[in-house]
C-alpha cells in the first residue's frame, strides 16, 4: 500500500505550482552538480589522503619546510662564491657540447625512424609500427634511467650522458617528425613521383621543402631541451654542470652549488636565446 | 627584379650550405672536446653490448619491494601536483594583470614562478634533501615548487585571456572580488584550468620516477641500486616498471581529461 | 513634480592618456524617465554611462544618486550604490559556461555575505524569483541552457533579467542592441521598456540608432565631444537638430 502512495509522481498533484516545479527542477540539476563535484573533491581528497599515508607526509612539513628551504638558501648559498666560476667554464662548455651531440645524434636517428614510422613513406605497415614502439618505449622512459644504467656500464662522464640525451631525443624527435612529415601535403608527393622520380628524388623535391620548418623548430627545440637535460644528468655522474653541482653539495659548499646552479640558468637562458635566434634566420 | 630573386635565391642557398657546415664543424669539435674519439666509441660499443646481453631477462628479487617504491612515487607526484595546484590558484589570481591588486605583486610573483620554473625539478629535490632531510618529502616539495613555476604561468594566462566584461558585470551588480573571481572568473576557465593541471600531474609522475636517484623517495632508488651493483636485469625490470608508469599516467589523464570535460559539460547545464 | 533621482553636477573625465571624454556635464534625472543617449562615436556616451556607477573613475563633479555622492563613496559604498543600479551591456557580459539561471542569480551578489555569493549558494526564494523574472523576459524554456546556446537578444534579455533581479531603482545600459539585427533589437527593446515600466525603474539608454531612440525615449540627450549638446523630449528633436549632433565640428550650428 505503502509503496503505492509514493509511486505518485509531485508533479502529477494538481497543488504543486508551476513555479514549485521549476523550482524542483532547478533543485534536481543543481544536486546532480554538487553530486559529480561531490565525487571529484572526494575522489582527489582519498587520493591525497592515501598519499600521505603512503609517503608519511606531514602537512606542517610544508611551513617547515618552506621555512627550511628559505633559510638555507638565504644563509648558507647566498651569497653566491662567484670565485669558482673559472673553473665553472670546462663544465658548462662539457654540458652544451653534451646537449649538442646528444641531439645530433637523435636527429640522425629520429629521420630514419620517423620515416620508417610516417604512414605515408613508411615501406609497410608493420615497420611503421615497431618503428612507432620503439620510440614510445625511448619517450617514456627518462633519460636520466639511461644514464644511471649506462654510467654503470661504461663508467663516469660526459660521453655517458651524451649517449642518455640521444636516446631519449629519440623517443621525442621520433615521433615529432613522423606527425610532421604524415601531414604534408600528398597531392605534391604525387606530382613528383608522376614524373618518374625515384624515392630519393621524391624526398628531396617533395618531402624536403614541406618538411624543412618542422625539422628545424622540432630540432632546436630539442636542443633547448637538451641543455636542462644536461644538467641534471651530471647528478648521477654523467659529467658537466651536474656533476659540479653534485659534488660541492656531498662537501657542503653551497656557495659554490649556488654558483653552479645560477650558471645552469645562465646556460639555459643563453642557449634558448641562441636557438631563438636561428629559428629566426631559418624559418 | 627577376635577377635580384635569383641572386637573392642563390645567397640563401650559400647561407644554408654554410649554416650546415658550421653545425657539422660544431659538432666534430664538441666530440673532440668530449673526447668522444672512434677508440672509444668501439670500447664504449662493447661496452653497451655486453650490458646490453646482461639486461634478458628482466628480473626481480623483490616484487613487492618494487611496487611499494612505484606507489610512492606515484604517491609523492600526487601530493606534489595537489600542493602544486592549491597554491597556484591562489598565486595565479594575485599575478594575473587583470585581477590583482596590485601590479607590483603580479610582477614579483611572475618572476618568482619564472626563476622556480628555471630551476629543474631535480636541483630542487637536491636542495630540499639537504634543507629537510632524505625521503619523500622532500620530493614532494620539489615538486610542488616545480608545478607553481609552470602553473602560476599558464593559469595566469588563462585569466589574462578572459572576457573583463564579465568582471564589470558582476561588479556593476554590486558582487565583491572574491565573489566576481569564484562565480565568474572560475567558471570560464575550469576547463583551462583542469587540462594544465591534468597535464602537470602527467608531468610530475615522469618527475617522480627519478626523484629517487638522489634520495627523495620512491622507484628512482630501486634503480640506482641495481645500476650500482651492476645487476643490469634488475635495472631493466624497474626501467620497465616506470615506462609502465608513465605510459599509464598518459593514458589516465588522457582518460580523465576527456571525461572531466564531458562532465563539467554535463553538469553545468 | 516627480522627484529628483539622480542629479549629476559639473562632472569630468581625462583618460590617463589626456582624452579629455567628458567636459563639465551637468544632468538630473527624474524617477521613473526613459531617458536616451545618443551622439556620434567618441562622443563620451560610454564614459558617461560608465562614470555613473564608477567602471570608470570621474575626474572630477559630483553625481549624488538618491541624494548620496558616488564619487565619493567608498568601497562599501560603493558596493551597495551599484546593486542599486542595473547595467546593461552592448556584449550582454554573461559568464557563458553558467546555465541562465545562475547568471540572472548573479544579480542577487550585492545583497549576499561575501562566502554565501562567492559559493553561489542561493535560497528557494531568490531562485524562484530569477526563474519567474526570466519567465517574465519569455525565457521561461531557456532556464537551464548554458548562457552560450542562446541567441544574442536572448542573451541580452537575459542580462534585462540579471538586471531587474538586482530591484535596482535605475539601469544603464550602454548600447544594448548595437550587436543585434532590427527584429531581436526591438524585442530587446520592448522587454526593457516593459520592465521599466511595469517596476518604474530609471533608465538611461546609449543607442546609436535615432528612429529607436525617438520611438522609446521620455527624454532624449545628445552628446558630442563630451558636452552635453541637446537636452528635452523627442518633439524638439528635429532633423535640424540631429543634424547638427551628428555633424563635423565646422558644419555645427548652434540650437
Ligand atoms: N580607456 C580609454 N583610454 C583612453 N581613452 C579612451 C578610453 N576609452 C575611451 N576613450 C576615449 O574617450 C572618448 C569617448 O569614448 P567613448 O567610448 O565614451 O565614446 P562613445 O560615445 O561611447 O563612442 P561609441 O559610440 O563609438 O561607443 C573617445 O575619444 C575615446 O577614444
Ligand atoms: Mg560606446
Amino acid at each position: 500500500m505503502r509503496q503505492e502512495a509514493l509511486k505518485v509522481s509531485p508533479s502529477s498533484q494538481p497543488s504543486m505550482t508551476k513555479k514549485q516545479s521549476k523550482y524542483d527542477e532547478y533543485k534536481r540539476r543543481r544536486k546532480i552538480l554538487l553530486k559529480s563535484q561531490a565525487y571529484i573533491v572526494g575522489l582527489i581528497s582519498l587520493l591525497a589522503l592515501w598519499s600521505i599515508w603512503g609517503t608519511g607526509f606531514n602537512l606542517l612539513s610544508l611551513v617547515f619546510g618552506t621555512y627550511e628551504i628559505l633559510v638555507f638558501i638565504f644563509t648558507d648559498m647566498f651569497p653566491p662564491d662567484l670565485s669558482v666560476i673559472g673553473s665553472l667554464i670546462s663544465p658548462a662548455l662539457d654540458t652544451l657540447y653534451m646537449s649538442y651531440v646528444g641531439m645530433v645524434i637523435s636527429v640522425l636517428v629520429s629521420l630514419i625512424l620517423g620515416v620508417l614510422a610516417a604512414n605515408n613513406l613508411s615501406p609497410h605497415w608493420i615497420v611503421a609500427r615497431v618503428s612507432r614502439s620503439v620510440t614510445a618505449f625511448l619517450r617514456s622512459v627518462p633519460a636520466v634511467v639511461w644514464a644511471i644504467i649506462l654510467v654503470s656500464g661504461i663508467g663516469l662522464g660526459p660521453l655517458t650522458g651524451t649517449i642518455a640525451i640521444g636516446l631519449s631525443g629519440i623517443g621525442i624527435l621520433g615521433k615529432a617528425y613522423a606527425e610532421v612529415l604524415e601531414s604534408i601535403d600528398e597531392n605534391q608527393l604525387e606530382g613528383v613521383r608522376a614524373t618518374g622520380a625515384n624515392w630519393f628524388q621524391v624526398i628531396g623535391q617533395a618531402v624536403w621543402p614541406q618538411f624543412k620548418a618542422g625539422f628545424v623548430s622540432w630540432s632546436l627545440y630539442k636542443l633547448d631541451m637538451n641543455i636542462r637535460e644536461a644538467a641534471i644528468l651530471g647528478l648521477v655522474g654523467a659529467g658537466g654542470l651536474g656533476y659540479y653541482l653534485q659534488g660541492s653539495i656531498n662537501l657542503f659548499q653551497y656557495k659554490e652549488a649556488a654558483t653552479a646552479i645560477l650558471m645552469i640558468f645562465a646556460l639555459i637562458l643563453l642557449v634558448e636565446y641562441m636557438t631563438a635566434k636561428i629559428r629566426e634566420r631559418i624559418i | 627584379m627577376i635577377k635580384n630573386k635569383e641572386t637573392f635565391r642563390q645567397q640563401k642557398k650559400v647561407q644554408n650550405s654554410i649554416f650546415t657546415f658550421l653545425a657539422f664543424a660544431f659538432f666534430v669539435f664538441s666530440m673532440l672536446q668530449l673526447n668522444i674519439v672512434p677508440e672509444r666509441i668501439v670500447r664504449s660499443i662493447d661496452r653497451l653490448g655486453y650490458i646490453f646481453s646482461n639486461m634478458f631477462p628482466p628480473v626481480t628479487n623483490e616484487p613487492l619491494n618494487l611496487f611499494g617504491a612505484a606507489i610512492e612515487s606515484i604517491q609523492v607526484a600526487i601530493l606534489g601536483t595537489i600542493l602544486g595546484v592549491l597554491i597556484s590558484l591562489f598565486l595565479a589570481v594575485l599575478a594575473a594583470k587583470n585581477l590583482t591588486f596590485s601590479p607590483y605583486l603580479s610582477y614579483f610573483i611572475k618572476a618568482f614562478a619564472g626563476f622556480v620554473r628555471a630551476v629543474p625539478a631535480l636541483i630542487w629535490a637536491l636542495l630540499f634533501i639537504v634543507a629537510v632531510g632524505l625521503g619523500p618529502t622532500p620530493g614532494i616539495l620539489a615538486l610542488a615548487i616545480n608545478s607553481i613555476g609552470m602553473l602560476v604561468k599558464v593559469y595566469g594566462e588563462a585569466l589574462e585571456e578572459i572576457d573583463m566584461g564579465i568582471v564589470e558585470a558582476l561588479e556593476s551588480a554590486g558582487a565583491t572580488k572574491l565573489q566576481v573571481i569564484l562565480q565568474g572568473v572560475f567558471p570560464s576557465v575550469l576547463t583551462a584550468f583542469t587540462a594544465w593541471s591534468l597535464f602537470r600531474l602527467d608531468v610530475n609522475i615522469r618527475y617522480s620516477a627519478i626523484l629517487g636517484v638522489v634520495g627523495a623517495g620512491g622507484i628512482g632508488w630501486e634503480l640506482m641500486k641495481a645500476a650500482q651493483m651492476s645487476r643490469y636485469d634488475e635495472a631493466l625490470m624497474v626501467t620497465i616498471v616506470i615506462f609502465g608508469m608513465v605510459m599509464s599516467a598518459e593514458v589516465i589523464s588522457e582518460f580523465m581529461k576527456k571525461r572531466t570535460n564531458a562532465a563539467t559539460a554535463q553538469a553545468l547545464n | 513634480m516627480m522627484e529628483t533621482i539622480l542629479e549629476i553636477k559639473h562632472l569630468n573625465k581625462t583618460y590617463p592618456d589626456g582624452t579629455e571624454a567628458l567636459k563639465d556635464i551637468s544632468l538630473s534625472v527624474k524617477k521613473g524617465e526613459f531617458i536616451v543617449i545618443i551622439g556620434p562615436s567618441g562622443a563620451g556616451k560610454s564614459t558617461f554611462l560608465r562614470s555613473i556607477n564608477r567602471l570608470s573613475e570621474p575626474s572630477g563633479g559630483e553625481i549624488l544618486f538618491h541624494g548620496e555622492d558616488i564619487v565619493k563613496a567608498n568601497r562599501a559604498k560603493l558596493r551597495k550604490i551599484r546593486r542599486n543600479i542595473g547595467m546593461i551591456f552592448q556584449g550582454f557580459n554573461l559568464v557563458k559556461r553558467l546555465p541562465t539561471v545562475r547568471n540572472v542569480l548573479h544579480g542577487k551578489l550585492g545583497y549576499m555575505s561575501t562566502w554565501k555569493g562567492a559559493l553561489g549558494l542561493f535560497g528557494q526564494e531568490e531562485v524562484e524569483e530569477a526563474l519567474d523574472i526570466l519567465e517574465r523576459v519569455g525565457l521561461e524554456k531557456q532556464a537551464f541552457k548554458r548562457a552560450d546556446e542562446l541567441s544574442g537578444g536572448q542573451q541580452q534579455r537575459v542580462a534585462i533579467a540579471r538586471a531587474i533581479n538586482q530591484s535596482p531603482s535605475m539601469i544603464l545600459a550602454d548600447e544594448p542592441i548595437a550587436s543585434l539585427d532590427p527584429n531581436a533589437s526591438r524585442v530587446v527593446m520592448d522587454y526593457l521598456q516593459k520592465a521599466c515600466r511595469d517596476e518604474g525603474f530609471t533608465t538611461i539608454v546609449n543607442l546609436h540608432q535615432v528612429d529607436f531612440a525617438k520611438e522609446y525615449a521620455d527624454r532624449i540627450v545628445g552628446i558630442k565631444n563630451g558636452e552635453v549638446y541637446f537636452d528635452g523630449p523627442v518633439h524638439e528633436l528635429t532633423e535640424d537638430v540631429i543634424k547638427a549632433i551628428y555633424a563635423t565640428d565646422k558644419e555645427a550650428m548652434p540650437v
